[in-house]
């Protein structure tokens, strides 16, 4: 698999706007995602960033993939930080950086004794406006988890467990060109919903049954989240009905307002407010109203109380609002969007 | 039911014991898991003050009720903010006077506020205590490695012309998460072709033919246990002479490493077991990387079967063993399977 250097040009031109010579990249999260890379270890690689030119220190063994994989990068065979900051030195580079956060006390230490200044979240705030290409494949792993639901509605039977049901939705996305789950799949039947973090058991559907499922695929590597919660049989329980109306109103509710230059709590506040107002639901509904994703399941920005992080174009996240209420009954929907100009726009639509 | 073990509460005593410590803070998710028995929070959503007289936690609170309820014997506190101060009051609290923190592990930013404190750097504690593995935590690793081998016959079943490198993938995911697997050890790799001579190749769209090698590397993680296995076989009736060739140097390798690897050898020493075999075959330059790595619950941890250590491999530390040879561009052979080191010798973790 050939790498794209599409993310590691634009965080050059981040460091060069904010005027920083070099950045030393010592998380494998972020080495990850700027080398377009699957590094497997905390320590397998590091990377030395300037706004022209990117050195990758790792072993030779996976040099050698990479020097085809990634031709952008310079290798160099050493995992030791203190070669980080020579390299910094021999180039006479100025205002080196690193992130305090993501790097461990003694090469803190070792490249703070270097001149180095400490320059916290810069690869997050690169991380989470997502580029066309990304966008392009949690575009793709929207629909399979979206097309998924359509084809696992025909096919659930009363009598199955939520193990066998999970697994079945499972198959359909992998049979949908999935290359992986993004977490493992929650699939509640009847009270069980009322748990937002259930594990799935052998609780068998009944022929009248709430159903809540909460899944995901990957797609190269990125993910897609998504839940239905919906009525198995002919009868739906009146307050069910009641419930998941008014959790979907809160949901498009939150797809109506959402523009970039909200806050997170701004936003979430939306889907609490209008809950609040359909009477007083608002303590029912005991999580965030989203998160974003990408590579990783949960990434900025937090849609919830007390976020003050700023929405922007091309940001991705969920919209999940839910009521729950212990014992009885949990009702939640999400989809994962993509914030536009124009507003919040739902990926996870079948085709 | 709370799965603290006394067993790594009363060596971690001992190690603080020795290093004339009576506190030490505990942060990397790892550690926390290996040392709780199951994940807590999110990683860096939780941190351990271990000290003389008990354990203290604090952790976000979204997860403080669950905790204590699973966790009744350690005083723990919600904290969203400031969690390393909220440490330094709780220590100071407790009078410790000779707290450490693990500056190989913890964060730049939050090291420097314990150090701001009086803090000494202890790096590593829990990592020494991590290589050598609970009867426990060996159950889990077999039942890991378990799923893992049932996937591979399950997988060389599948190989048919036109099947792609990813389809593969995709299966061995989706079959050991159907056995009780919750997540894959690392992203597997399935190479076809010239694909197996790259020792860290990416599995991409590559399809299946006819007289082709293939090598599968993947693991699973059953109850926070990583497994980790290397097959490669020949697709088709003619394998080339030089694949059957570097095929049987390549497994006499591994096979002499579990014949001969004794009890009180370092990592170096069964390192050259596998190295000397190839290297007397006339591979020892295709023989590119390290003969082993210690796995527990991360799938590279301590204890490394490789020239540069030098530290005896202990009872009961676990370790890959996967010899491999690799003619790049062209193709490439490697052979792997788990061990734990025993009195008698090393046996294989499966």
């Amino acid at each position: 698999m050939k790498s794209s250097d599409e993310k590691l040009r634009n965080f050059q031109k981040i460091l060069k706007k904010q005027g920083i010579g070099a950045f030393a990249v010592m998380d494998i999260a972020s080495v990850n995602y700027l080398a377009d890379y699957k590094f497997m270890g905390q320590s397998d690689a590091f990377l030395l960033v300037t706004p022209s030119q990117a050195w990758c220190f790792t072993k030779e063994l996976y040099a050698i993939t990479l020097r085809r994989a990634a031709p952008f990068f310079k290798c160099v065979n050493s995992l030791n930080p203190a070669d980080i900051a020579a390299k910094v030195k021999e180039f006479k580079i100025k205002s080196a950086a690193f992130d305090p956060g993501l790097i461990d006390y003694i090469s803190g230490n070792m490249f703070k004794a270097a001149g180095f200044k400490e320059l916290p979240g810069i690869v997050a705030a690169a991380r989470e406006i997502k580029l066309p290409s990304e966008i392009a494949k949690i575009r793709k792993a929207c629909r399979i988890s979206a097309k998924a639901y359509e084809i696992f509605r025909r096919k659930l039977k009363t009598g199955l467990t939520e193990t066998a049901a999970a697994r079945m939705l499972e198959d359909i996305m992998y049979s949908l060109g999935a290359t992986g789950l993004a977490f493992p799949t929650v699939m509640a039947f009847g009270p069980n919903g009322a748990n937002p973090h259930h594990a799935n058991g052998e609780r068998k559907l009944k022929a009248e049954d709430a159903v809540l499922m909460d899944y995901g695929c990957t797609y190269q590597g990125y993910c897609s989240d998504i839940t239905r919660s919906f009525w198995h049989g002919k009868k739906p329980a009146k307050e069910f009905t009641k419930i998941y109306d008014i959790v979907k109103a809160a949901h498009d509710e939150v797809i109506k307002k959402a523009k970039p230059g909200m806050s997170g709590e701004e936003l979430d506040a939306v889907a609490r407010n209008y809950m609040e107002k359909a009477g007083g639901f608002a303590k029912y509904f005991i999580h965030t109203t989203g998160h974003g994703l990408g590579i990783e399941i949960h990434e900025a920005p937090r849609v919830g109380m007390k976020s003050k992080q700023i929405l922007k174009t091309g940001m991705v996240f969920t919209d999940e609002p839910g009521l729950y209420f212990e014992g009885k009954l949990g009702v939640r929907y999400e989809n994962t969007v993509l914030l536009t100009k124009r507003g919040a726009k739902i990926l996870t639509v079948g085709e | 039911m709370s799965k603290l073990d006394n067993v790594k509460i009363a060596a971690l005593k001992n190690i603080l014991k020795k290093n004339k410590l009576n506190g030490y803070i505990i942060t990397d998710f790892n550690d926390l898991k290996y040392f709780l028995g199951s994940a807590v929070a999110m990683p860096g959503e939780a941190v351990i003050l271990f000290h003389s007289k008990g354990l203290y936690m604090a952790v976000r609170s979204l997860y403080e009720a669950s905790f204590r309820e699973q966790f009744p014997e350690i005083k723990t506190e919600g904290c969203d903010a400031d969690r390393a101060e909220q440490i330094i009051k709780q220590a100071n609290r407790l009078g410790l006077k000779n707290v450490a923190f693990d500056s190989s592990k913890e964060i730049y930013a939050a090291g420097k506020i314990f150090a701001g404190a009086g803090f000494k750097e202890a790096p590593g504690l829990i990592t020494a205590l991590r290589v050598s593995k609970t009867e426990y935590e060996l159950k889990n690793m077999r039942a890991a490695a378990k799923i893992a081998y049932a996937a591979f016959e399950h997988i060389r079943k599948r190989l048919k012309a036109g099947v792609t490198e990813m389809e593969l993938c995709a299966e061995l995911e989706r079959f050991m998460k159907h056995k009780g697997a919750s997540a894959l050890s690392f992203q597997s790799i399935v190479a076809f072709g010239a694909g197996t001579g790259n020792p860290h190749y990416m599995p991409g769209n590559v399809k299946l033919k006819k007289n082709m090698p293939v090598m599968f590397d993947f693991g699973c993680i059953y109850n926070d246990y990583c497994s980790d296995i290397t097959r490669t076989v020949w697709y088709g009736d003619k394998p080339a002479p030089e694949f059957k060739k570097i095929l049987k140097i390549v497994r006499e390798a591994h096979d002499m490493v579990a014949a001969r690897a004794k009890y009180g050898m370092s990592g170096a020493e069964i390192d050259a077991i596998a190295r000397g075999h190839i290297e007397a075959a006339g591979y020892g330059k295709y023989f590119t990387h390290r003969t082993g790595h210690g796995i527990g619950l991360e799938p590279h941890e301590r204890g490394d079967i490789s020239q540069l250590n030098k530290e005896k491999i202990g009872l009961n530390y676990c370790f890959s063993v996967e010899p491999g040879i690799y003619l790049l561009g062209k193709f490439g052979v490697r052979w792997e399977d788990c061990f734990y080191m025993t009195e008698s010798g090393i046996k294989i973790i499966n």
